[in-house]
Formats: C-alpha cells, sequence, structure tokens
C-alpha cells in the first residue's frame, strides 16, 4: 500500500480490485456450498467457515449477498457469496 | 532557505577528468615503494576478495573480485592492501576543492571521475588546452598537498592570461616544470589533428589530441587523463583515451567524427548490454549510431534509446555543478547563562545535529565548523575546528569541538550559543556506500530503480502497465468497492 499522493483520482484510469467472479456451486440441503468450480477446476468443500450477509444501496441498486468462508479439501481458503436480488454465486 | 544557493550550475562543455584506479593510485601515492610492485587492494565490503588491481599484477593474470588466495597463488610477490574509504573521501574531496577554484561547475560521478563545467573559461585562461592545463595544474596541487601555493599564483596567472590572451596558460608553465616532464616553450607536444593513431580502419580520426605541458607522471605514478568535449559522455570517453599529459579535445564541428569511431564499450550499459550488442556484431559507436532510433528501442528499451542517442550525439549532457552552500547557523539562546561544561558540550551537540538536517547541507559534508557564544557582561568565546575529513556526523564533528571546549572554556556564563557550518566539500555516489545513512540512500536507490523500471516499461509498451493501488471507500461493506488500481504516474 502506497500512501495517498493526494493526486486527483481518474475515475476513467481506475480499476476496481476484487471484484467478484462467478463459480459453479453445489449445494446440500442447507444451501451451503459442498463443491465449488472454478478456473476449470472442482473442489470439494472440507469444512464452511463463517456466514454472513450484507444488505446495501437499497436506495439505488439493492445489493443482497450471503458471504460463506469455505475451506477447501488439500488446503485453500475462499470467500463465496450468493447474490440474492440477481443469483448466481461468485468468488471474492 | 535562499534560492540561489541552490539554483544548479550548467556547463554543456565539460572536461572530464578521470583517475583510473584512483584508491590503488591514493595508496601508491602515500606508500610511493609501491610503484612499479603488483599490488591490489583489497574490498572495503568483503576483504576476502579484491578491488582494484595494479597493472603488474593484471600482467600476471590477477583480476579484480578473485579472492585473495587465487590472487596469491598467480602472484605470490602480490602487495594486497586493506581499503582505507575514509583517505580515498578526503583526497578526492581535496580534488574537488581545488578543482572549484577552476570553475564554479564541478560535478563528481565517482571515486576518480569527476567534470568540469568549462563554458566560459576560454575568456580567462585561453584555448581549451590552456584550461585542461590550468585543470592540471591544480590537480597536481591538490594530490601533492599543496594547498597554500596554488591560490595567489593562480591569480597571477589569471592575470597574466587576461593580458597575454591565447598565451594565458605560459604563465604556470614555469610552475608546472616543478613536477617534471612539461615543455618550456608552451607549444603542445601531442598529435595534431589527423595525426592520431587507428587499430581499427573504420575509424577516421579528425580530432585533436594535444598536449599540456604538464607532470604526466608525478613522484608517486600518479597519473590522470583528461578529455576536452561537447557534453559529459564524449568529454569521458575523450578522458579514456587520453593519456596522461595528453589530453584529448574534441572540437564541436568534429564530435560526430570522433563518437563514431569510439569502441561501444564506452557506453553506461548494463554488461548483459553491452554482451547483447557484442553479439549483434556492433564494434562501434558509430555502428550503433547507424542503426534506425526506433529498432534499437524495440531491443533495448530506454536504454537502448540513450545509448542511440549518446552514440550519434544527439544528446548534450551538461555538467552540472552545486554552488557552496552558504554557512548554515544553528542558534540557542538561555534564558539564565550556562556555565555548565556537560550543558554547554551537550548544547553544541544538539545544534549540531539542527544544522545537519538543514536542506541545504544535503549532499555536501561539513569541512569546517564554528562555535561562538555571547557570554554575559557582553564578553564573547569561539572556537572553530577544521576536519581532516569532512563528516556529516554529528559525532565526528562534534569531536574536536568538544576537545577544544575542555581547553579553553568560556570564562563566563553562556547567555547565547550558535553553532556555524562555515566550509563545505561535496559528496560522491561511490561514497554514499561508506555514509551513516547508507538506508537511506539504499531506499532512494530502491525508488531510483522503481522509476526506472515504469520508464522502461513505458517507452517499450508505450503505456504505462505499473498501477498504485489506492484506497477508494476503505470502510465499504461491499469488498470490490474497498480498493483500486490507478496507473503508476512517474
Amino acid at each position: 500500500m502506497v500512501t495517498n499522493t493526494r493526486t486527483p483520482i481518474r475515475s476513467h484510469r481506475l480499476r476496481p480490485l476484487n471484484l467478484p467472479r462467478s463459480i459453479g456451486v453445489e449445494l446440500n440441503e442447507d444451501d451451503l456450498p459442498v463443491t465449488i468450480a472454478f478456473a476449470g477446476k472442482r473442489r470439494q468443500v472440507e469444512e464452511i467457515g463463517e456466514i454472513w450477509r450484507i444488505d446495501d444501496e437499497w436506495w439505488r441498486d439493492q445489493i443482497a449477498r450471503r458471504y460463506v468462508e469455505v475451506m477447501l479439501v488439500g488446503g485453500g481458503h475462499v470467500v463465496v457469496y450468493e447474490d440474492l436480488i440477481g443469483g448466481g454465486w461468485f468468488m471474492q | 532557505m535562499s534560492s540561489a544557493t541552490l539554483r544548479a550550475l550548467t556547463s554543456t562543455h565539460a572536461a572530464c577528468v578521470w583517475i583510473p584506479l584512483f584508491a590503488l593510485r591514493a595508496e601508491e601515492r602515500r606508500k610511493p615503494e609501491l610503484n612499479g610492485k603488483p599490488t591490489a587492494v583489497l574490498s572495503a565490503e568483503d576483504s576476502r576478495r579484491l578491488w582494484q588491481v595494479s597493472p603488474h599484477a593484471r600482467h600476471v593474470g590477477v583480476k579484480p573480485g578473485m579472492t585473495v588466495s587465487q590472487a596469491i597463488g598467480l602472484c605470490p610477490t602480490l602487495t594486497l592492501l586493506e581499503a582505507d574509504p575514509v583517505h580515498y573521501d578526503e583526497l578526492f574531496s581535496r580534488l574537488l576543492l581545488k578543482l572549484g577554484d577552476v570553475s564554479p561547475v564541478v560535478e563528481p560521478m565517482e571515486l576518480g571521475r569527476v567534470y568540469v563545467g568549462v563554458d566560459g573559461l576560454e575568456r580567462l585562461f585561453g584555448r581549451p588546452e590552456q584550461v585542461l592545463g590550468v585543470i592540471d595544474e591544480v590537480l597536481g596541487e591538490a594530490w601533492m598537498g599543496d594547498d597554500e601555493r596554488g591560490g595567489s599564483e593562480r591569480q597571477g596567472r589569471q592575470g597574466g592570461a587576461q593580458g597575454r590572451g591565447t598565451g594565458a596558460a605560459g604563465g604556470s608553465r614555469g610552475q608546472r616544470r616543478r613536477w617534471g616532464k612539461g615543455r618550456k616553450d608552451g607549444k603542445t607536444e601531442g598529435r595534431k589533428v589527423g595525426e592520431a593513431k587507428s587499430d581499427n580502419p573504420r575509424a577516421k580520426r579528425t580530432f585533436r589530441h594535444s598536449a599540456i605541458p604538464s607532470f604526466r607522471r608525478g613522484g608517486s605514478g600518479v597519473v590522470w587523463r583528461m578529455g576536452w568535449a561537447r557534453g559529459k559522455f564524449p568529454s569521458w570517453v575523450a578522458a579514456t583515451r587520453a593519456k596522461p599529459g595528453n589530453p584529448v579535445v574534441v572540437p564541436n564541428d568534429q564530435l560526430a567524427e570522433f563518437l563514431k569511431a569510439q569502441r561501444i564499450g564506452a557506453l553506461p550499459l548494463e554488461p548483459d548490454t553491452h554482451q547483447r550488442l557484442w553479439q549483434l556484431g556492433l564494434r562501434l559507436l558509430g555502428d550503433l549510431a547507424a542503426l534506425p532510433e526506433q529498432a534499437v528501442v524495440s531491443q533495448f528499451g530506454r536504454e537502448g534509446l540513450l545509448a542511440w542517442r549518446l552514440a550519434a550525439g544527439a544528446i548534450v549532457e551538461p555538467v552540472i555543478g552545486k554552488e557552496t552552500p552558504l554557512p548554515i547557523l544553528a542558534p540557542m539562546d538561555f534564558p539564565t547563562p550556562i556555565v555548565d561544561q556537560s550543558i554547554i558540550a551537550n548544547t553544541i551537540g544538539k545544534l549540531i545535529e539542527q544544522a545537519l538536517r538543514h536542506p541545504r547541507r544535503t549532499g555536501w559534508r561539513v569541512r569546517s565548523v564554528q562555535v561562538r557564544a555571547t557570554l554575559e557582561h557582553g564578553s564573547s568565546w569561539m572556537i572553530d575546528a577544521v576536519l581532516k575529513d569532512p563528516s556529516a556526523s554529528s559525532a565526528h564533528i562534534a569531536a574536536p569541538l568538544i576537545v577544544k571546549l575542555g581547553q579553553s572554556p568560556p570564562t563566563g556564563g553562556v547567555q547565547h550559543l550558535t553553532v556555524e557550518f562555515t566550509a563545505f566539500v561535496r559528496g560522491t555516489k561511490e561514497l554514499q556506500l561508506f555514509a551513516r545513512d547508507a538506508a537511506a540512500a539504499a531506499r532512494t536507490g530502491q525508488r531510483r530503480a522503481l522509476r526506472w523500471a515504469a520508464r522502461e516499461i513505458k517507452t517499450r509498451l508505450k503505456q504505462s502497465m505499473l498501477h498504485h493501488i489506492i484506497e477508494v471507500h476503505p470502510w465499504s461493506r461491499i469488498p470490490e468497492r474497498r480498493y483500486a488500481l490507478i496507473d503508476f504516474d512517474l
């Protein structure tokens, strides 16, 4: 991280970091991921960590997400979420 | 801070003074018995390896970077010398100080290499050869430690120069004879235009080799080489082609021709780049300059661009000097007069630290310092010190002052105390390796390297592919809103 240089931000040159990437998910009876597929690979979920929900920006394009922290078999720790408005699962 | 004190002085014409193997020459200067023997100076960072090697040692296969055991194996009579950076620093500083008497534009590049801005000096000293003669003389004075003699004699010579016009340097020759082999009649004795020897048939030499009556080798075997040209790079190349006592002067109208004939190794490039140029069959600067600029840039990036422009004589790098800073003052008033010597000594230390932090001091080391005090009842007190080894270390500067404070303390209570740095000498890039703030220098180097890399990428790809991470809404609950990338601006 660099210190703020106070240079005016030119929005057309901004590239947001940590954009959501669409993934494929198989769910269990509790609607929690059992396997997730990304980058052409399918990975088994070993353990579910924290689960939380955000609801924001209801005054314009509402955002509602259910986040799930996932431990993968063989190692790997990812955070995925379900888009509760538009549907679909994403990794972030 | 006065802006005038920080104004850069520049000169497009440069005289390059180069003392190859400076450390080794400095050792030979103080130990004349080493002359003509195979010697090597050990690395200051790794004393098991050689840093600089004398020609006699090279002749039997000893090379810089070798381990001591390898070198001794090749040359059992090799004399090994421990590096003495402080001594080299002091000697080089002395040379710079004396060169400052000739021209206000002096730019040290590394230990043993310095550029002297010579614009306007022809009106004072005469032709380039005569200016070089003056430089040669002051170098001799500094090298031999003859600090007192130069000033008044040079003033006399300058007066004579103005009176005699182009015969200016003649006034100095009587003194130069003192050092040895100079001609007394003031005529040049070197090669003239078109007479230069060439080992390459493609090299058409039309530049001027000139000789100044000079001590080419002093009693201690010291040599320096000088080149004169428009821009730092050509003057450096000229210096590398010069011989001690025979400077190379490259007139402006012959600069392109001169550069064409020089070897590609003269370019300030990374070793890998040199190797690639060699593999491409490029041997002379003229070979490189004959290629299209864009082709060189696409192959070698920014480094190639600079190399092409230097080889073609398309850019002129001026000598950039810095004006010697005005004295730096750090004063302090005491609400009640102070008599305790330890408090005074402590205050001197603090004031020295304060003065060292002054922006004007950046890039300069302190050569002389003065402490003045106003005592109660209106009397005054003063001590001063001239540092043998100019320094930017508060402890180093304070040490002689504390000794003098003990020897002749104030005769009354001190009401007002002032520390003043009265004279400075330049630092050099190479000497920063030995500086106390090496970590700061390293950070600066990293930033410089980053900027260089960014420019390189932009030159090659026409756009910056480097980005900063900036905070947009770091408190946002939505992760992708928190941070973003933005182009890395140079």
